[in-house]
């Protein structure tokens, strides 16, 4: 499904958006070994890791999008680094628990309509 | 091809058939009659290339009629078969003009329920250069996609390439980075350059991928729990190897370091996610070959080899 989808339906802010993107697939996670060794190569990757480092994650991984979660504060030179390298960076006050609910939701029932 | 056809999915063809010239869709052969022409005459043709209708064109081919098999139906019926058709064709021609989009050709073809559209030089002349059907542009759109299939085909067989050149002049002069003990701002700055780097040799995706978490890992190890030191990545015909040093204080027991979920990370690196205890068993997940040194003396060595070409899928 398209991430602007998941953008509208859960509301999430937008603080750096490069592309839409098919989106199939989503991991959630705050321990950087852990997604390196399982998230999926272009999947939403869920977490309240907002630092340098996860941007380096989400790179190797070819993780397209990142939606931080609990409204943790992101620096700006995130940011900088997020805009640099295409990433595109969401961020809501809900919980990683309520929003990865909402997205599965969202995948389930466009893997429904299919 | 009809309006009907799911819009959602077929987004390409969409955008194809707006393309797509009427000119480049159409049959240039063109079979016609001319005026003095009877309907028996017609049906004959009709039925031997198998066709629904024909144009009726003046010696300067612009159009003037048109007789369908449905009017020869007819004049079977009525008893003038043996006429001219002079008196009896359609003269309100629908036709269409080559340089419009096929788009308008389905549309038409639709909306008067018909099966063919002479297709005239210009929208304000009647000069016949071609004749267009449903199948016809059916075929175009075929050929367009195929050729466009090739395109990306193409590309990808040049993607997963690998450069032998590019190899040899690497594997005389192999990247070297020094890491800094505790240095978070620029750690994965190695597994990321490093990474760029080689989807310049057209290595396959995954084993990147592989190349760059054995760097990340390695990479995040010498910050975390060393002293510095760096890293080397050496690229050979059939594989790359990495090699991280550090300055110790080293590894007192490898074997119970290559467990999942042992660390000796403190709260404050593993509250920023890392010290999970799994870069080394990660780094071992994913090479093809892992060797650990370690000296309380001398620190870490650690060697990964990750061969290249072999097609070993990421789970």
């Amino acid at each position: 499904m398209k991430l602007s989808k998941i953008i509208d339906e859960c509301r999430l802010e937008k603080i750096v958006f490069c592309t839409d993107c098919e989106v199939e697939t989503g991991y959630c996670g705050d321990l950087m070994s852990d997604v390196m060794a399982h998230a999926e190569p272009e999947c939403i990757w869920i977490t309240i890791q907002a630092h340098k480092n996860s941007i380096a994650v989400a790179l190797i991984k070819d993780i397209k999008s990142i939606v931080f979660t609990n409204n943790v504060t992101v620096e700006k030179e995130v940011i900088e680094k997020a805009k640099e390298e295409k990433i595109n960076l969401l961020r809501t006050n809900k919980d990683s628990f309520t929003v990865c609910g909402e997205i599965y939701c969202l995948m389930e029932a466009e893997t429904a309509k299919d | 091809m009809s309006a009907n056809y799911s819009k959602e999915k077929l987004t390409l063809v969409n955008e194809l058939i707006y393309q797509i010239k009427v000119k480049e869709a159409m049959s240039k052969k063109v079979i016609f009659f001319k005026e003095n022409t009877t309907f028996r005459e017609i049906q004959l043709k009709l039925k031997e290339k198998k066709i629904s209708g024909v144009p009726i064109l003046n010696n300067v081919k612009n159009i003037i009629g048109i007789v369908s098999i449905d009017d020869v139906i007819t004049a079977f019926d009525k008893g003038y078969v043996d006429n001219k058709i002079t008196d009896y064709m359609s003269r309100d021609v629908i036709t269409i003009p080559q340089n419009i989009s096929v788009v308008s050709a389905i549309h038409k073809l639709e909306r008067f329920g018909v099966g063919r559209l002479p297709v005239t030089e210009s929208s304000d002349s009647k000069r016949i250069v071609g004749v267009i059907t449903l199948s016809d542009i059916l075929n175009r759109l075929l050929v367009v996609v195929q050729s466009i299939a090739e395109k990306v085909e193409d590309k990808e067989i040049k993607n997963t390439q690998i450069s032998h050149d590019l190899i040899k002049s690497i594997s005389k002069k192999p990247l070297r980075f020094e890491v800094r003990g505790d240095d978070f701002d620029n750690a994965g700055r190695v597994a990321s350059i490093t990474k760029k780097y080689f989807q310049n040799l057209g290595i396959s995706k995954d084993i990147i991928r592989r190349i760059a978490i054995v760097c990340y890992e390695a990479e995040m190890n010498i910050c975390l729990h060393s002293l510095g030191g760096s890293i080397t990545i050496q690229v050979n015909d059939n594989n790359a190897v990495i090699y991280a040093h550090d300055k110790g204080p080293g590894i007192p027991d490898v074997e119970l370091a290559l467990k999942p979920g042992f660390t000796t990370a403190s709260e404050k690196i593993r509250a920023l996610g890392f010290g999970a205890g799994m870069g080394l068993p990660n780094i071992k997940h994913y090479a093809d070959k892992l060797e650990i040194k370690s000296s309380l003396k001398t620190g870490t060595e650690l060697k990964a080899i990750i061969n290249l070409g072999v097609k070993n899928e990421i789970k």
